[in-house]
């Protein structure tokens, strides 16, 4: 009985372990560099936008989505445009890549 | 009741002023029947503008300095011919120009006075009618400004051209500028956004920015001239200056925080509310490194805002420039001083072996092939330097240690307290600050605070 209620506490653990891991896993900011091949946004009003990244290392495209009211505006205003290259960190909250920052690499 | 009518005329005051802000511009309807011909429009109103605005900073990039050493005080100083290591270019050696093509093919438009509020062909320091026409005036005054219409391209007979948007659209949406505005060309200012300055202006990372003020709201203009502070590391102005008491008075602190007041004939204002600082802390622009794009960029080690903790010196608002070090001169005794903070930055870059000058850069070589040595014998060649290749060939890579102003970045609630400075491992170095022991041990000793944090701490809770 004992050895039977010891297993179920490691296994519950274990599963606790993994379950915690995994959150913190998506929580994770992501970094990368990449060239804007698009961005979407619905208007001057929109309050989000996506942008979709090739990156730079693997040369896959990321789909990033842009909720802060600086790089949005950035976007209306066209400072950054499609063909820029973008440094990028983001976390996944719910399946979407969300921007944490979005900057141009490029300067003055 | 004098003091009544004070804060009543001061209340109207500040109405009338926000009414005016705050007011439509006029002269839409004129706009909207005329369209907008750039700055002859704005002039119908604003007339001789235009001129005086050709004698300021934002045009010239430059002014005569008086409170640098090693400057010829009859000479004009600033982003037009400066060398040193935060921009090893200027707008001389740097122009505006298309560079050779890389190793792709590939080439593109690239130069310091890229953030000249002119067309190029009328550029830095240009002056007469034609200058006059080619001002800007919307990059700084419009809110709705599309910004592909301000990228460089080449006329039909091949001039660089800075393009501008002077659509009636933008005309429309002229407004006092604001912080995006500024943040245009302030924001990416030293090789990419955050470089130089490494401030963002806005209600997470500043007090005043949460508090809904722009930036004209302190440097507050008057003929176009901008008021700015004395970083040390920001030679030109245009001999207007600012300071928090200007605003705050030399005894802003109230209540409890009242024997901060006593603090404020030797401490700067900035020591206590500006903690942190962020951006680029070194750069070597001997070695460039290869981007995705196949272009070539200084190697940077870059920082976020408030990722870095400044240092604190004794400053006298004059400032000690020479070829490895450009920083704040100033002691505990000379009676100028006060401690600031400073955000430290090193930058590496090619100096002449034979006079030991440091030397300048043309970036367009390095950014096509990485070749520095080349950007060095291109800016030689362009400032008359004799023998150039020699000169390029024989630089010898050094370090210089730049002091930078922390003047953004402000904060209320998480502003430096007693125990900060005072406790046994603050953040001041008090013996590099030129205290003996004796003084360290007194200053170190909790009974400088203790009583007051006491209070604060019931306060508190």
């Amino acid at each position: 009985m004992k050895k039977a209620v010891s297993i179920v506490m490691v296994i519950t653990l274990m599963a606790l372990t993994i379950v915690s891991f995994s959150r913190v896993a998506s929580a994770e900011d992501i970094k990368m560099v990449g060239v804007i091949t698009k961005i979407e946004i619905a208007g001057k009003d929109a309050k989000t936008a996506t942008a979709t990244l090739k990156d730079n290392k693997s040369g896959k495209l990321v789909v990033i989505t842009v909720n802060d009211d600086l790089t949005l505006d950035k976007f209306k205003d066209h400072r950054i445009v499609e063909g820029d290259e973008i440094r990028c960190k983001y976390e996944t909250v719910d399946g979407k890549n969300v921007s944490k920052i979005f900057r141009k690499t490029a300067g003055c | 009741m004098k003091q009544h009518v004070t804060i009543t005329s001061t209340l109207l005051a500040l109405l009338c002023a926000a009414s005016v802000w705050g007011a439509e511009h006029p002269g839409k309807s004129e706009i909207e029947k005329n369209g907008y011909k750039g700055p002859a429009t704005c002039e119908e109103c604003h007339p001789g503008t235009a001129k005086k605005f050709l004698g300021t900073v934002h045009w010239k990039h430059a002014s005569k300095v008086d409170n640098v050493s090693n400057l010829d005080p009859k000479k004009e100083y600033g982003m037009k011919n400066r060398i040193y290591t935060m921009c090893n270019g200027n707008d001389i050696v740097n122009n505006l120009k298309e560079i050779p093509k890389n190793a792709e093919g590939k080439s593109k438009f690239t130069g310091c006075n890229t953030c000249h509020p002119g067309n190029h062909i009328s550029d830095v320091g240009s002056t007469g009618t034609q200058a006059e026409n080619a001002i800007d005036c919307l990059v700084c005054h419009s809110t709705d400004y599309d910004f592909r219409q301000r990228v460089p391209f080449k006329n039909e007979q091949g001039q660089v051209v800075m393009g501008q948007d002077r659509s009636t659209k933008a005309a429309l949406a002229i407004a006092k500028p604001t912080v995006k505005n500024c943040m245009v060309c302030h924001e990416a200012a030293g090789g990419g956004v955050l470089v130089k300055r490494g401030f963002v202006f806005n209600k997470e990372t500043d007090v005043h920015a949460a508090k809904g003020m722009v930036c004209v709201d302190c440097h507050k203009a008057k003929n176009h001239k901008i008021p700015t502070g004395f970083d040390p590391n920001n030679w030109a102005n245009d001999g207007v200056r600012i300071a928090c008491a200007d605003c705050h008075g030399e005894k802003p602190h109230k209540g409890l925080a009242a024997a901060y007041n006593s603090h404020t004939a030797k401490i700067a204002c900035q020591t206590c509310h500006i903690p942190r600082t962020g951006g680029a802390v070194a750069k070597d622009f001997t070695v460039w490194e290869k981007g995705s794009d196949g272009f070539y960029e200084p190697t940077t080690l870059k920082k976020e805002a408030n990722e870095t903790i400044p240092v604190y010196a004794w400053y006298n608002k004059t400032v000690r420039n020479e070829l490895h070090f450009i920083g704040p001169n100033g002691s505990r005794k000379d009676g100028k001083s006060k401690i600031y903070p400073f955000k430290i930055f090193m930058g590496k870059a090619f100096y002449d072996k034979k006079t030991g000058q440091l030397l300048s850069m043309d970036f367009a070589p390095p950014m096509a092939t990485g070749n520095t040595r080349a950007g060095v014998e291109s800016a030689a060649r362009t400032l008359g330097i004799k023998d150039p290749a020699s000169v390029a060939k024989n630089a010898v890579p050094g370090w210089q240690t730049i002091y930078f102003g922390s003047d953004h970045l402000v904060t209320k609630d998480k502003a430096l307290n007693c125990i900060n400075c005072h406790g046994i491992n603050g953040v001041m170095n008090f013996k590099a600050l030129g205290y003996t022991d004796a003084e360290i041990k007194k200053l170190t000793n909790p009974e400088i605070y203790f009583k007051q944090l006491i209070e604060k701490q019931k306060e508190d809770w």
